[in-house]
C-alpha cells in the first residue's frame, strides 16, 4: 500500500460510515410499526398478559405452541392446526391421555434443538410449583388453560403424553394457548426472568431485538423459521402501546405508526380521507350481558327473552358507524356450530307482552358496566342506547359504571357476591367451543371457579356438556355443540347485542395483510413499501 | 378697638369648622362598596348568576328532553334543525344536556366545598384555639391527607367506593377538608394570642362565647375567601372524575362525562365536542375571578 493510499484510508472509512448512516440498513420488507390498544408492553417471558392482544403481537410472534391457529384465510372461522406438534391423538386405551407427536428439526432462536424434554420443562415452568424453573407470574397467565391438565410424560425424544383429569376432547385448544420458551436461554440467564425478558428465545417467526420499557418493543424477522411459508416479509416489527383511540388515530395520521388497532368508529371517515385502509372482519367476539340466574328479573326466562326482543341492534350498528354485526347468538353465524338458533329480532310489542305476562312492568334491572376495556368497544354510548331501548319496552335499567378492572373483579367473583346486579357487560372471546359456549352454562364452570357468572344450571345442559367433552369424534362433537348453541338461544342465556368487526386502520404502504376471523392475526405476510 | 371687638364676637365663630362629611362604613358595607367598583368581578358574578339560574330553571329553559336519543340524528353540527349546539353521539340535544349538565357541575362544585368548609373549618378552629395536643392530633391527621396530590386522592377515593354523584361528592369533600382545616387553624392561632381575647377571658367570657364572638368573626373572612376559590377546583375535579368514569352515572348529563364520550367523535363534529369543555372552562374561570374579586374586596389591609 502506498503512503498516499494509506493516508486516504481513514477518509474512505469515514465516507463509507457516513454513507451507511445516511442510507441505513437495507430494509427490503420495511418496518411495520403498530399502535396497540394495550396500556403497557406485554411481557416477553412466554404467555403474555394484556389479554389476547398480548398473544396476537408478542406471544405468537416470538413463540409457538404445540397447536397453532390457522390464520391464513379470512373467509372462515380460524381453527387450530399443527404447530410445534405435527399431530395429536387420544390414547386408544385411555380417554384421559393425549399423545402429541413433536416437530423434528426445529431450533430455538438461541440455536438449541427443540425436543420432548423442552415441552416437559415448559410444563414445569408454567404449572409445577416445586420445580426450580417454576415461574409464578407465568403460572398466573397459564392457569386458565390448565383446567383439566394433570401431568405430562415423555414417550420418546419427539413424543409427549398429557394426562387430563377427565376425558377432555377440547384439550388441544387449551394447548394452543401454552407458549413454549427456550430452556437453554433460561439456564443461561440462571432462571432470572427479568434477564430472560430482555433476551427471550423462542421458536417463533420473529426474534427479539430491543425494547424501551413501557414504550416500544422491536422484533426482527427470523429467516430460519421452521415454517418457510411464514418467514416474515417485513424486516422489523415495532410495537407501541397506545391505549387512547384518538392518540392512535393521530399517530397514524402523523405517520408515527403505519398500523393501528381499533380506531374509533367516528374517526373512520377522517382516516379514509387521508388514504388509510380500514380492514374489518367478523371474529369470535361478543358484546353481550351475562345474566343473574339466581335472583331478580332475569331468573325468569320470559324476561330474558323480553330483553332480547327489546333490543334494536340495527340502531346500535348505526351508532357504531356500521362497525358491528348484529348479535343474535353467543357465536357469529360463521361458527361451525352455529346451527339454526331462535333469533330474537327487534319486537318491542312482544317484549312488552312478555314482561306483562311475567308480571314485571316496569321491570327494574341493574347492569354493571365499564367505562373502557379490551374488547369493550364503545361501552358508554352503547350501554346508554341499550338502556334507552330497554326502557322504551318496559324495563327500568340503571347503569352501575365502574372501572374496567373493578368490573372484571365482579365478573371473576360471580353472582353470589353481587346478587343485586342483574347483568354484567364483559365482552368475551368465543374462538374455541369451551370459551364460546360451555363456560357460560356449565355448572362445572360456576364463578369464581369458571366464567359462568350468573350460575346458570340445568341438568340437560350439563349432560350435553359432559357428552361434548368426552366425544372424540369431530363430526359427532360438532353436532352436540350445535345442539348446545341452539339450546342456549332457546334459553336466552345472554342478552345478545353485538359482534365486533375488529377494525384496524393501515397505512397505504402496508401490503399483503389478510384479516383472519380470529383474535390472533398473521403478520408475517405483511410488507411495508419504502 | 378692632381687636377688642373681635374678642367680643361670640366664641363659636372661632370654633373649628365641621370636618367634611365622611361616612364611616362598616366592614361589610366597605366590602360591598369595593365590589361595586370592580367591573371584572361584577361581569363574572353575572355569568355565575346566569349559570346558576340556567341550572335551576333547566326544565323551563332546555328546548329538548336531554335524555331523548335519536341515533339517526347523531353528531350534527351547530344550528342543525332546532339544535343550536348540535347533537351528541346518541343524537341528544347538546344545548339541553349542557343546561342540565350545569346542575350536576354546580352541585359537585358547591356541595363538597360547603361541607368541607363546615367540617374542616370547625376542626381548624378547635385545633387552633385549643392548641397543644388537640392541635397536634388534628393537624397531623390532616397532614396524612396532604401526602397525596388532590387529584390522585379524589380518584383513589372515588375509585375505591365506586361511581355515582354521592360517592364523587364524598371523595371531593374528603379532599377539601384538610386545606380548609389548615386555613381555619392558621387564622385561629393568630387571633388566639391577641390581647382582646385575653381581655374577654379576663372579664369572665367562656370558651364558647369567645369562639363565637371573637374568633369566628375573624376566621370567617379568610375561610370564605378560600372556600370560594375551591369551588372552581371542585368543578374541575368533579369533571375529571366523570371523565374517568368515576363521577356521575350515564345517561345523566354531566359536562365531564359529555367531554369524555364525545372525544371519540372529534373528527366528525370538532366544535360540538369542545362545547362541554368550554362550559367547564367558563364556569370555573368565572368562579375563580369572582373569588379573586371577593378576596380583594374583603382584604382589610387594602
Amino acid at each position: 500500500m502506498t503512503r498516499r493510499s494509506r493516508n486516504s484510508l481513514p477518509a474512505l472509512l469515514i465516507a463509507a460510515a457516513a454513507t451507511a448512516i445516511l442510507v441505513g440498513p437495507a430494509e427490503a420488507g420495511g418496518t411495520l410499526t403498530i399502535g396497540m390498544t394495550a396500556g403497557d408492553l406485554p411481557p416477553t417471558t412466554g404467555n403474555p398478559d394484556q389479554g389476547f392482544e398480548g398473544y396476537r403481537f408478542v406471544g405468537y410472534n416470538l413463540y409457538d405452541s404445540l397447536a397453532l391457529w390457522d390464520l391464513s384465510e379470512s373467509e372462515k372461522a380460524a381453527d387450530i392446526k399443527p404447530g410445534l406438534a405435527t399431530s395429536w391423538h387420544i390414547d386408544e386405551g385411555d380417554a384421559k391421555r393425549w399423545i402429541f407427536e413433536l416437530r423434528r428439526g426445529v431450533k430455538w432462536h438461541d440455536g438449541c434443538d427443540f425436543t420432548a424434554d423442552d415441552v416437559l420443562w415448559n410444563m414445569r415452568y408454567s404449572a409445577d410449583e416445586k420445580a426450580p424453573e417454576f415461574n409464578p407470574a407465568q403460572f398466573a397467565q397459564a392457569r386458565p388453560y390448565l383446567g383439566t391438565y394433570v401431568g405430562i410424560e415423555k414417550v420418546d425424544d419427539h413424543t409427549v403424553a398429557f394426562q387430563t383429569k377427565v376425558p377432555d376432547a377440547l384439550f388441544p385448544y387449551e394447548i394452543s394457548y401454552l407458549l413454549m420458551i427456550s430452556p437453554c436461554r433460561a439456564k443461561e440467564v440462571k432462571y432470572d426472568w427479568t434477564q430472560y425478558a430482555l433476551r427471550p428465545s423462542g421458536t417463533g417467526p420473529y426474534k427479539f431485538d430491543k425494547t424501551v420499557a413501557h414504550q416500544r418493543l422491536e422484533f426482527v424477522a427470523n429467516a430460519d423459521y421452521w415454517d418457510k411459508t411464514r418467514v416474515p416479509k417485513q424486516d422489523r416489527l415495532v410495537l407501541i402501546p397506545m391505549p387512547e383511540a384518538s392518540t392512535r388515530t393521530a399517530a397514524l395520521l402523523a405517520g408515527e405508526v403505519n398500523w393501528i388497532e381499533a380506531p374509533s368508529p367516528d374517526a373512520l371517515d377522517r382516516l379514509k380521507s387521508a388514504g388509510m385502509r380500514i380492514v374489518t372482519n367478523i371474529y369470535p367476539h361478543n358484546w353481550s350481558y351475562q345474566l343473574n340466574f339466581v335472583q331478580g328479573a332475569f331468573a325468569d326466562k320470559r324476561i330474558r327473552q323480553a330483553a332480547n326482543y327489546a333490543l334494536n341492534r340495527v340502531e346500535m350498528k348505526e351508532l357504531l358507524n356500521g362497525l358491528m354485526l348484529e348479535e343474535y347468538a353467543t357465536v357469529p353465524p360463521t361458527a361451525a356450530y352455529y346451527g339454526s338458533p331462535v333469533l330474537y329480532k327487534y319486537d318491542p310489542d312482544k317484549a312488552k307482552a312478555l314482561l306483562k305476562e311475567a308480571g314485571c312492568l316496569p321491570c327494574k334491572v341493574k347492569f354493571a358496566i365499564s367505562t373502557s376495556g379490551s374488547g369493550q368497544m364503545q361501552p358508554l354510548p352503547m350501554n346508554e342506547l341499550v338502556k334507552s331501548q330497554l326502557d322504551a319496552a318496559g324495563f327500568d335499567v340503571s347503569l352501575d359504571t365502574m372501572d374496567w378492572n373493578a368490573l372484571l373483579k365482579v365478573g371473576r367473583e360471580g353472582v353470589a357476591d353481587h346478587l343485586d346486579i342483574n347483568a354484567i357487560n364483559i365482552s368475551r372471546q368465543t374462538q374455541d367451543p369451551f370459551n364460546a359456549l360451555i363456560r357460560h352454562v356449565w355448572t362445572g364452570a360456576w364463578a369464581p371457579k369458571g366464567s359462568n357468572w350468573g350460575h346458570y344450571s340445568s341438568p340437560d345442559v350439563d349432560k350435553l356438556v359432559e357428552g361434548i367433552l368426552s366425544e372424540f369424534d369431530g363430526d359427532k362433537r360438532l353436532a352436540l355443540l350445535t345442539k348446545l348453541n341452539e339450546l342456549m338461544n332457546e334459553e336466552a342465556v345472554l342478552l345478545f347485542v353485538a359482534h365486533d368487526l375488529n377494525p384496524r386502520a393501515l397505512s397505504p404502504k402496508v401490503q399483503g395483510f389478510i384479516q383472519a376471523q380470529s383474535w390472533f392475526q398473521d403478520l408475517t405476510r405483511v410488507s411495508v413499501a419504502q | 378697638m378692632t381687636d377688642i371687638a373681635a374678642l367680643d364676637q361670640p366664641l363659636e365663630t372661632f370654633a373649628p369648622q365641621a370636618a367634611p362629611a365622611t361616612r364611616v362604613r362598616g366592614y361589610w358595607r366597605s366590602v360591598l362598596y369595593r365590589l361595586r367598583h370592580d367591573p371584572v368581578t361584577l361581569v363574572f358574578a353575572a355569568i355565575v348568576l346566569c349559570i346558576v339560574l340556567a341550572a335551576v330553571f333547566a326544565p323551563l329553559l332546555a328546548p329538548f328532553d336531554p335524555y331523548k336519543e335519536s341515533v339517526v340524528s347523531r353528531l350534527k353540527p351547530f344550528g342543525w334543525k332546532e339544535h343550536w349546539l348540535g347533537t351528541d353521539e346518541l343524537g341528544r340535544d347538546m344545548l339541553s344536556r349542557l343546561i342540565y349538565g350545569g346542575r350536576v357541575s354546580l352541585l359537585m362544585g358547591v356541595m363538597p366545598v360547603l361541607i368541607a368548609t363546615i367540617v374542616g373549618g370547625l376542626l381548624g378552629v378547635i385545633g387552633g384555639f385549643a392548641g397543644g395536643r388537640v392541635n397536634t392530633v388534628i393537624m397531623r391527621a390532616m397532614d396524612v391527607f396532604y401526602a397525596f396530590p388532590s387529584v390522585l386522592l379524589a380518584v383513589a377515593i372515588a375509585g375505591a367506593m365506586g361511581g355515582g354523584i354521592g360517592n364523587g361528592m364524598l371523595a371531593l369533600t374528603l379532599v377539601f377538608i384538610p386545606p380548609m382545616c389548615r386555613v381555619a387553624e392558621t387564622a385561629t392561632t393568630q387571633v388566639r394570642a391577641l390581647d382582646y381575647i385575653e381581655a374577654a377571658r379576663a372579664t369572665g367570657a367562656g370558651t364558647i362565647t369567645i369562639i363565637r364572638y371573637h374568633v369566628l368573626g375573624n376566621v370567617l373572612g379568610p375561610v370564605c375567601i378560600y372556600a370560594s376559590s375551591l369551588v372552581s377546583v371542585s368543578i374541575l375535579l368533579a369533571s375529571g372524575l366523570s371523565f374517568l368514569g368515576l363521577g356521575v352515572r350515564p345517561p345523566t348529563p354531566d359536562w365531564g362525562l359529555m367531554l369524555s364520550t364525545l372525544r371519540q367523535s372529534i373528527y366528525v363534529v370538532p366544535f360540538v365536542c369542545a362545547v362541554p369543555g368550554a362550559a367547564i372552562f367558563v364556569t370555573s374561570i368565572s368562579f375563580n375571578l369572582v373569588s379573586d374579586g371577593l378576596r380583594a374586596a374583603m382584604d382589610v389591609r387594602l
